[in-house]
């Protein structure tokens, strides 16, 4: 009976419009995934409004506890971990898994663990495949656009981000000049495949030596140019302006992270994130990497499109590693909704 | 009975174990900001001084509102997981009617926490030992409170009014125009004790954990300026979340 005893972990999402639970074992694997989206609601208002937000978590956070260990036929007794999300997100909304997961710690007598939402993305691989590290991931959603070397399973250093809007944040915001409903992703990366890049918007500090990113030029290149349609009544193609404002997105996000590849030479890469989601990237990134010599490829793990929203199965994941590295919280764990990954030192001036 | 009841409805908090009628301990903490740090530790001390866990406790107990909209989904957060996963009772006491409570000598007591701009959460009750509701608990203009005050004095005997929560001294010329006498409350009375919630909560009817939540009496602005947009009718809030 040498055989090592499976870890399982309860955890708990709650940063922004997805109230989500799941145990997961070894940090690898679902055994229930319970996610409670609150996107009908905010619809109505085009864009997360946080307390309402807040209000629909608190609504089904003690009942989806018990449907994920229902689910994944565990009581209590089997959990080894209650993890939860401690930030970055929306104070109010984070808070109600803060305290449900702190709740539930104290009740039981289980370990808590705190987790950093972006760690939590990057670790949507794990659940897919097993990465080998150092690992690189770009990281990319409505908050955040960040390329992220792995030094293992719980040191993560950012070596780029944006330093405006998110690339998910550009999407939404464009979607909504294109009449787009709330989150607009998803259609505008459909609408992209129908149509070609005619309007070559700008591709901000794509050619700068370093990792970051900029899109709030690109979305006023992309506004500027609606309103001057709109000004001189001319139509334009909805399909070919998606499929500029992707391409522009996509070369920058591309470009720049083959070059971190290049020089950090990683074992996997990952991707990560809302937009992760979003087949033209995935599919270029895969292609890109494919273009690099044979020796210098890393593995690419694209997880699963259904685990690159918000859940609490990649919490759960990457609670697995902290849980391994003894990184436990107690009953003073908080809410910090500017919670940020280290920077690397050498991108510090 | 053993209950633990918790106030996080405004920035004081407060914890207290009592055994039936009686307030064993009650702690507080003023001027609180960070709620969510101080509370489950505050909880531990009480167990531990009193060498209980929480599976000891009969009843948890918590102001359900109205407050501040954060400070009330902690402390309700809290109680409805422990009362789920423990399979113990759990009930929600108005944040208005335990600070009502507060006052012993007859009196109308007309129970406000600030709501800015003039606007108060306020209800009035008549003090005793279970605080009689006579103005229902609600979100109101200074006066539209004042209004029902006037209403209720014209028709029932009202020797005195003990103004309590917070903000209220602001209003000093509108509740001396309304020539009944009346004081304020005491520093000690201002606050919400968490005893007196324990002590309501005995004769409270407990609720399913999963269906306790937040009395905020207040929609939200987006949700009010949705309405008057598109003149759709508001949805039970559980209508707008999906499992997926
Ligand atoms: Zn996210």
């Amino acid at each position: 009976m040498s055989e090592k005893k499976d870890i399982r972990i309860l955890a708990y999402e709650s940063s922004c419009d997805e109230t989500s639970t799941a145990v997961i074992r070894n940090g690898r694997e679902i055994e229930s995934l319970i996610v409670a989206t609150q996107i009908k609601s905010h619809q109505r208002f085009g864009g997360v409004v946080p307390e309402v937000a807040s209000r629909h978590h608190i609504e089904v956070v003690s009942q989806i506890t018990k449907e994920a260990l229902n689910e994944a036929n565990c009581g209590w007794k089997d959990i080894d971990a209650i993890a939860v999300t401690y930030g970055p997100g929306l104070v109010g909304a984070l808070l109600i898994g803060v305290s449900a997961a702190k709740a539930a710690s104290m009740a039981t007598g289980i370990p808590l663990i705190g987790v950093d939402h972006i760690m939590g993305h990057i670790m949507a691989a794990q659940l897919k495949d097993e990465i080998e590290y150092p690992a690189l991931a770009l990281q990319v959603s409505g908050g955040h656009t960040e390329i992220v070397l792995l030094k293992d399973p719980v040191h993560f250093e950012i070596i780029g981000d944006t330093r405006d809007d998110a690339a998910g944040e550009a999407y939404d915001k464009i979607g909504r000049v294109l009449g787009v409903n709330y989150p607009a992703g998803k259609t505008i990366d459909a609408w992209a495949h129908e149509g070609k890049d005619t309007f070559n918007f700008p591709r901000a500090m794509m050619e700068d030596d370093d990792y970051d990113f900029s899109f709030s030029g690109l979305k006023s290149a992309f506004i500027n140019t609606c309103h001057h349609a709109d000004q001189i009544h001319e139509k334009l193609n909805k399909y070919d302006l998606a499929a500029s404002f992707q391409a522009a997105v996509i070369d920058v996000l591309a470009n720049k992270t083959i070059r971190a590849i290049k020089q950090y030479k990683p074992k996997t890469f990952i991707m990560g994130g809302g937009v992760a989601a979003n087949h033209g990237l995935r599919d270029r990134m895969s292609a890109e990497i494919a273009k690099l010599p044979k020796a210098d490829q890393p593995k690419v793990i694209l997880p699963d499109i259904k685990l690159c929203g918000d859940n609490a199965a990649m919490i759960g994941a990457a609670a697995y590693n902290l849980y391994n590295d003894n990184q436990f919280a107690d009953l003073t764990l908080n809410a910090d909704p500017s919670l940020e990954l280290p920077y690397a030192k050498s991108m510090l001036n | 009975m053993k209950i633990l009841s918790v106030s996080t409805a405004t920035n004081h908090l407060s914890v207290a174990l009592n055994e039936d009628q009686q307030v064993i301990v009650e702690k507080n903490e003023r001027d609180e900001r960070n709620h969510s740090e101080h509370l489950d530790p505050l909880i531990e001390e009480i167990l531990k001084e009193n060498k209980l866990t929480l599976n000891d406790i009969d009843r948890f107990a918590v102001a359900i509102g109205p407050g501040s909209y954060t400070g009330l989904r902690i402390g309700i957060t809290t109680v409805k997981m422990f009362a789920s996963i423990l399979n113990k009772e759990v009930v929600g006491i108005s944040t208005l009617q335990a600070l009502a409570k507060g006052v012993k000598e007859p009196a109308l007591v007309i129970t406000g926490l600030d709501a800015r701009n003039d606007n108060y959460f306020a209800a009035g009750y008549i003090s005793g030992d279970i605080p009689k509701n006579v103005i229902p608990d609600g979100h109101y203009k200074i006066d539209v409170l004042i209004k029902a005050i006037q209403e209720y004095a014209a028709q029932n005997k009202v020797d005195k009014i003990v103004f309590v929560g917070s903000g209220l001294e602001k209003q000093d010329e509108k509740i001396k125009a309304l020539n009944i006498p009346y004081e304020y409350g005491t520093d000690e009375q201002n606050v919400i004790h968490a005893g007196l919630i324990g002590q309501l909560a005995i004769d409270a009817q407990p609720v399913d954990p999963d269906k306790l939540l937040p009395r905020y009496l207040r929609r939200t602005q987006a949700e009010v300026d949705w309405h008057k947009k598109t003149g759709k009718p508001f949805e039970p809030d559980s209508h707008y979340v999906e499992e997926v």
